[in-house]
């Protein structure tokens, strides 16, 4: 009994001390609530928990060190979801929902451009702001929108930079064939290529556009046979992604570069076609092997040690994990530098903000696009992701032509 | 001329699982009634089996198909006899409302045990094929068709020429006088959900070799079995498999329309559908009731 006692005077004697000297430093503040729809059951579930993963992070870290900032007051955040179950008009809903019953100070956005262009209307109208990551659709950024922010490159660089590693290669090749789902952003990336490519010395042999979702592409691949073409390329996402690289070993597409807009980046496409996914370029928003010098935050390899640390089962994180949380550290530091909470001199604070972190310069243009920061290029070799261009980043050389499906 | 000759080998070949998906969709239609919203996440039940005995024993995915079946034959028949059964005589909406809360349990019990990753199976041969000149057969969608034709024989066998097959049809012509003369209906309805259901399992396995699976990858396929069967016609298995063979062609020359014709391949499809309904209403090889 005695000893029950005195440990309890101890802990007593502990929580004064540790109250005594907390009072010295900042304060703790009201909560920060962020909201954010994220499609956790229905076709975008993969990436949707990816980009939760990506919010998850970051909200441990800050709550960690106490919340954000605010003139010597810290506000703890929560992060409040919903699952939109994939459907965009669904996600605008849950978005008027968050501010109206669980009052958020602040957005993330959901996953994929079409719930973005949804959500954004309601940021909007409501005066919020909402930082997003995962949505690239220049459609977005182009209604004067004042109050949505994206920390990614627009979708017309997706595939930029594979026609710019391929423009250095040799024998370089000159054919390109397009394939692109008929989603929005899938489009921004095709059509992006096909003024750009041109340019490059490369001549559009095919552009061909199919139903989003797909799972059936095998008329698509033998369109692209025919066109006999140096380069395919699919805009598209993970599923169709999957089902292009099958269908062109099936029917023996033999072509010196696949690149995928989306889909190669994540471990799922590597475990789904296994040696078969070798040798496919992605164009990525970012990859564990880049180097910039971060102002705050996480390193490059602290941010893998700690995704990995938090999440052992699914390897390093993809660019999707990495952009979420760079939408979280934008909106902390716009918070900072506003010196408040009030959402329209939130607003200005991003609009001005300019800061490196691990994931890239985050800067926005008048219409609230990062067009600062560059893409990468990625090359899956012996069933590793490496980043092969620009020469400045990358870890390896592109393994170039790709032997044929006979060869391999 | 070899490109059209192709694409006729692709969209047959990719017919099969629209027979596969078809057939088991189609008798649980014809026979109780019920347009089966759960179908699409049966077939991706199936299809995460095969994928579990292919990745964690390394059974051939095409001799997983047995156990497919055999599973969701299981499943099928415990869920008409514990659910769906006392629902059977109540008006279509009934029906639609409760397959399509089992297809929502059904979906999130499988994101809860194999969470939303995209899951394939790639054995060694898949992407070979027979190559005559520039045409091309791959093994892979010619076993799953040639599996898709069995799967339909042995349907329209166990249908025709079995005591409970027969005891199926006459329930399907006259559910009262099937009762009159003794038949179990509480047993005989059940084992055809099982069958429907078993078909299904056996379309999942096929799909798990042709595309990456997620737990909500089945729903587009409860749509083209419904396609499918409308295009065949109800009542035979036979006609299924017209229907499905039929529905990969227009899809394959659907998709091959330059520029954006791939876009409207579903279109298409469900044009074509919509015509076969105003011309031939019992199906292309359907029989009228």
């Amino acid at each position: 009994m005695a000893v029950r006692k005195l440990a309890l005077l101890a802990v007593a004697a502990v929580a004064a001390f540790a109250c005594g000297t907390t009072s010295a430093g900042p304060t703790t503040g009201s909560t920060i609530t962020l909201g954010a729809p994220l499609g956790l059951t229905g076709s975008l579930t993969k990436e949707s928990q990816l980009t939760q993963q990506g919010y998850d992070l970051w909200s441990d870290w800050i709550n960690a060190r106490g919340g954000i900032l605010v003139n010597n007051v810290k506000h703890p955040v929560v992060i409040k979801y919903y699952d939109d179950t994939s459907n965009a008009n669904q996600s605008a809903v849950l978005m008027q929902k968050l501010i109206t019953e669980d009052k958020a100070n602040f957005l993330l956005g959901p996953y994929g451009s079409a719930a973005t262009a949804t959500d954004a209307v309601v940021a909007e109208t409501n005066q919020i702001p909402m930082v997003e990551a995962n949505g690239a659709a220049q459609s977005i950024f182009n209604q004067g929108y004042k109050y949505t922010f994206g920390v990614l490159s627009p979708a017309n660089k997706y595939l930029q930079g594979v026609i710019d590693m391929a423009a250095t290669l040799n024998p370089k090749p000159t054919t390109v064939a397009m394939l692109s789902a008929d989603d929005n952003f899938s489009l921004e990336v095709a059509n992006a290529i096909n003024t750009y490519a041109p340019t490059k010395g490369f001549n559009v042999v095919l552009f061909k556009k199919y139903k989003n979702g797909a799972t059936n592409l095998t008329a698509e691949v033998q369109a692209a046979k025919a066109a006999n073409a140096d380069i395919v390329l699919n805009s598209g996402h993970l599923q169709e992604a999957i089902a292009i690289n099958k269908a062109a070993k099936e029917q023996k597409l033999n072509a010196k570069i696949f690149a995928y807009s989306v889909g190669p980046s994540t471990p799922d496409f590597i475990t789904a076609l296994g040696a078969d996914a070798n040798y496919v370029y992605d164009g990525s928003q970012w990859t564990p092997q880049v180097k910039y010098t971060p102002a705050f935050y996480l390193t490059e390899s602290q941010y893998v040690a700690a995704y990995k640390a938090k999440y052992p089962t699914f390897g390093d994180p993809d660019y999707h994990v990495a952009e979420s949380t760079a939408a979280c550290l934008a909106l902390q530091r716009a918070i900072e530098n506003a010196g408040s909470l009030d959402a329209a001199k939130v607003r200005d604070a991003l609009a001005a903000l300019d800061v490196t972190v691990f994931f890239g310069q985050i800067k926005f243009d008048s219409r609230g696009i990062n067009i600062y920061k560059p893409m990468v290029v990625e090359q899956i070799q012996n069933g590793v992701h490496h980043t092969v261009f620009p020469d400045s980043v990358a870890d390896a050389k592109p393994m170039y032509p790709t032997p044929s499906w006979d060869q391999r | 001329m070899a490109n059209f000759v192709q694409l006729v080998i692709l969209g047959l070949l990719a017919g099969g699982v629209y027979v596969a998906v078809g057939v088991g969709f189609g008798l649980v239609w014809g026979v109780l009634n019920i347009v089966n919203l759960a179908h699409g996440a049966l077939v991706i039940i199936g299809g995460y089996i095969t994928w579990q005995l292919f990745t964690a024993l390394h059974v051939d995915p095409f001799l997983t198909l047995p156990v497919d079946a055999v599973a969701l034959f299981v499943l099928g028949y415990g869920l008409q006899r514990g659910v769906i059964n006392r629902i059977i005589r109540a008006p279509l909406l009934f029906t639609f409302l409760l397959t399509f809360g089992l297809n929502l349990v059904l979906v999130n019990l499988l994101l809860l045990i194999f969470g939303s990753d995209f899951r394939s199976v790639t054995p060694d041969y898949a992407g070979r094929g027979l190559e005559f000149g520039s045409i091309v057969i791959p093994y892979v969608p010619l076993i799953s068709l040639g599996a898709a034709i069995l799967l339909s024989a042995g349907l329209a066998f166990l249908l025709n020429r079995t005591r409970i097959g027969l005891a199926i049809n006459a329930i399907a012509a006259d559910r009262d006088a099937a009762q009159l003369v003794g038949i179990d209906l509480r047993h005989a309805y059940a084992v055809t959900y099982g069958l429907g259901a078993a078909c299904a399992g056996v379309a999942g396995g096929l799909i798990a070799l042709i595309q990456a699976i997620t737990p909500s990858a089945g729903e587009p396929y409860t749509l083209q079995a419904f396609v499918v069967v409308i295009l065949g016609g109800l009542g035979r298995v036979s006609a299924t498999v017209v229907g499905g063979l039929a529905f990969g062609l227009v899809e394959a020359f659907g998709q091959s329309i330059p520029g954006s014709g791939s876009v409207f391949a579903n279109a298409i499809a469900f044009g074509l559908m919509v015509l076969v309904l105003v011309t031939r209403p019992q199906g292309l090889m359907g029989r009228l009731r």
